[in-house]
């Protein structure tokens, strides 16, 4: 039996974390094997782990492109994930996550606003100089949404307040889009929906600088409040009469709630689903309510959801690819539709 | 033992409590409270519906700020404690149903640890022993592996009192333990927590409507009135008249001898019983309750005649309006006739 708190794992958790983990270092291979040059596996291999002795080429397009881009979706995957563990549990709201409850539309917002005050930033595809900006941007408008889905969340407790509080903030989004068709150039225009389509592509090997280490952090600050999290699943109350100094930590929770899903938002676009799905798959494979089993277990499955995500992005073997958003969709709504039907039996126990 | 032995765990002083949304302050209607509580006593919060018994429980709590007054925890002011500290003298059962999925009974229970472990929350030997003897403490051992949405209302109740207890605190507030329990789950849990109190020594404080329990129950009432909170034993209580003033609806009485409640009605009419033994005590309890005066002495126009049941004989009774008699077989058939 597995109790709160014991670390006494038993064989099965080890397994899952074993297989997880070979599982990502696969995948994170797969991942750089595909793309829209198919090469065969060896000269792949080769271009890894011995570069000197493939063209020049591959390398580029391997060291440049294809690894920066498999990090990327391994960090997205993490980032989202735990960020979305995060809100469910404060929230007490298993459809709680980044995308549904409009963190990335409030990045995205942001976005838009600024996009249409400073044009010349954002044109050029977000170029290496407007980057920062729109990192900030994106961060300052994430943690504004979680700010305000707390006070609204804070007078009526429902899912369905949430759920709508968030469609607003994406017709929201629209709206200023429209806006901004209507005054923007194209350009402008041009950068920005391809923004809101999230890429994993777009990441040069210098932006991975700033995304790591914010995930990281977000990381580090989400293992921090393990414990925390953990008062949180039995509501406000108990948390606080357990001595959880619940504004201070809830602070800090959404703090690092927002760093990670605003970091990513900033650079790969709303990525959507992965931070409500990857949650609930760690949930049903590791059978456990203790943060201290699931934060780790729910980086590993959003990592390994997103690379996923990634190599059927490609569609190994045509050479085309599709928008990174309607992939984690497609695989991430059935997991929602899921878990709104058997809430639903849950609701009326 | 003597109360002088005993320590006030609890102490308020013109207390007013109250929530304040944007300073809408007369919601409640503002009484101060002065209440005490000694270790070792077990105390129910009564008083009607919408009075404020949550509001009280969760303000001495500390989960709602008080609005003024002061509270006194083991004779400092809760201000003093730091919410850590605050966390090992006070533990709180609410009364949401907990849902908590793939959460074992003994996870749960573990969460009373809470205050005591690191920063990962793991749990020491002497921890996992607490979680043990909590859970043996309230009878539940044997459920310890299941998840605390497969069990009843009444083990899940039970795991709740159970969390409070590892908790180790002196004081335990208890917000309407019993509202989703049924009546023998109901006597369970109020008999738990009676033995909880005087064993544990720990001074349990419970919201309840359950009069009739909190009278058998309790060592202590705290009820609370529109003007006033007044403070005793249940006999005090009956004694000075406090529990008429809970109602204030005059169809609603108290029977201070037989410490009863009972329900005021102009009597339909009068008729009367002639029997003895249980089937007449239990045909003049139906026509008391259907609004009938009984008159047992002398014969009034309706009169039951009963005749009692012996082993093999089950009882009759006879109903006599002026000279027609008829003979039923059971209380319900009576009564409908009538």
């Amino acid at each position: 039996m597995m109790e709160r708190g014991n670390l006494n794992l038993s064989v099965r958790i080890r397994l899952l974390f074993t297989g997880m983990i070979l599982l990502a270092v696969l995948l994170f291979f797969l991942d750089i094997l595909f793309g829209s040059v198919s090469y065969p596996a060896w000269e792949v291999l080769q271009a890894l782990f011995a570069p000197e002795r493939v063209d020049p080429t591959l390398r580029t397009i391997i060291h440049e492109f294809r690894i920066p881009k498999a990090i990327t979706a391994l960090l997205a995957g993490v980032a989202l994930s735990v960020s979305g563990l995060q809100m469910q549990t404060v929230f007490r709201n298993p459809l709680a996550g980044p995308y549904v409850l409009g963190i990335s539309s409030g990045a995205s917002l942001a976005v838009a606003l600024f996009a249409m005050g400073f044009p010349i930033l954002v044109a050029g595809g977000l170029a290496w100089t407007g980057t920062w900006t729109v990192a900030v941007v994106a961060w300052i408008g994430s943690f504004l949404v979680m700010l305000l889905v707390l006070a609204v969340s804070a007078r009526v407790n429902d899912n369905m307040t949430l759920l709508i509080l968030g469609m607003l903030f994406s017709s929201g989004v629209g709206a200023v889009v429209n806006i901004l068709q209507y005054y923007s150039n194209e350009s402008v225009l041009k950068s920005f929906i391809v923004w809101t389509m999230g890429s994993l592509g777009s990441i040069t090997g210098h932006q991975l600088y700033v995304v790591a280490p914010a995930v990281l952090a977000g990381v580090l600050l989400a293992f921090l409040k393990i414990k925390d999290l953990n008062a949180f699943l039995l509501g406000e109350s108990y948390a606080r009469s357990l001595g959880v100094r619940i504004g201070r930590s809830r602070l800090v929770i959404f703090a690092g709630a927002s760093l990670l899903a605003g970091t990513i938002t900033a650079f790969c676009g709303p990525i959507g689903f992965i931070g409500i799905a990857a949650p609930h798959l760690a949930r049903v494979l590791f059978k456990s309510s203790n943060h201290l089993l699931l934060v780790p277990a729910t980086l590993l499955t959003g990592a390994n959801v997103m690379l996923l995500s990634d190599i059927l992005s490609q569609l190994p073997g045509t050479g085309t690819t599709l928008p990174i958003n309607s992939v984690t969709a497609l695989l991430g709504i059935p997991v929602v539709i899921w878990m709104i039907v058997k809430n639903r039996k849950f609701a009326s126990l | 033992m003597k109360v002088e032995q005993r320590q006030v765990t609890l102490q308020t002083e013109n207390l007013e409590v109250g929530y304040s949304p944007q300073g809408k302050m007369d919601a409640f209607l503002r009484r101060s409270i002065s209440l005490s509580a000694v270790s070792g006593e077990i105390i129910a919060l009564i008083g009607p519906n919408g009075i404020g018994k949550s509001t009280l429980l969760r303000t001495l709590a500390g989960l709602i700020p008080k609005v003024s007054g002061t509270i006194l925890v083991k004779g400092l002011p809760v201000d003093h404690y730091e919410p850590e500290r605050f966390s090992r003298l006070m533990s709180f059962v609410s009364t949401e149903k907990l849902v908590v999925p793939l959460m074992t009974v003994a996870e749960l229970v573990a969460y009373g640890r809470f205050p005591y472990t690191g920063w990962l929350g793991t749990l020491k030997k002497e921890d996992h022993q607490r979680v043990a003897d909590a859970l043996q403490k309230v009878g539940i051992s044997h459920l310890s592996g299941k998840l605390i949405n497969e069990i009843s209302d009444g083990e899940r109740q039970r795991a709740m009192i159970a969390r409070a207890l590892a908790q180790d605190t002196p004081l335990i507030l208890l917000d309407e333990p019993t509202a989703f329990l049924d009546i023998s789950n109901t006597y369970a849990i109020f008999q738990l927590l009676h033995e909880l109190a005087a064993r544990e020594e720990k001074t349990i404080i419970l919201s309840t409507h359950d009069l009739h329990l909190a009278l058998q129950k309790m060592d202590k009432l705290w009820i609370m009135l529109d003007t006033t909170t007044l403070e005793g034993a249940p006999e005090d209580a009956i004694l000075k008249g406090w529990l008429q003033r809970l109602f204030h609806d005059d169809k609603v009485g108290f029977n201070a001898a037989k410490g009863e409640f009972f329900f005021r009605k102009e009597p339909v009419g009068t008729l009367s019983v002639e029997g003895n033994g249980r089937a007449c005590t239990m045909v003049v309890k139906a026509l008391e309750r259907k609004g009938y005066q009984v008159n047992r002495s002398s014969r009034e126009e309706i009169h039951v005649a009963v005749r009692e049941g012996h082993k093999n004989i089950s009882p009759e009774w006879d109903l006599l309006i002026r000279e027609n008699r008829r003979t039923f077989h059971s209380i319900y058939d009576l009564v409908s006739e009538l």
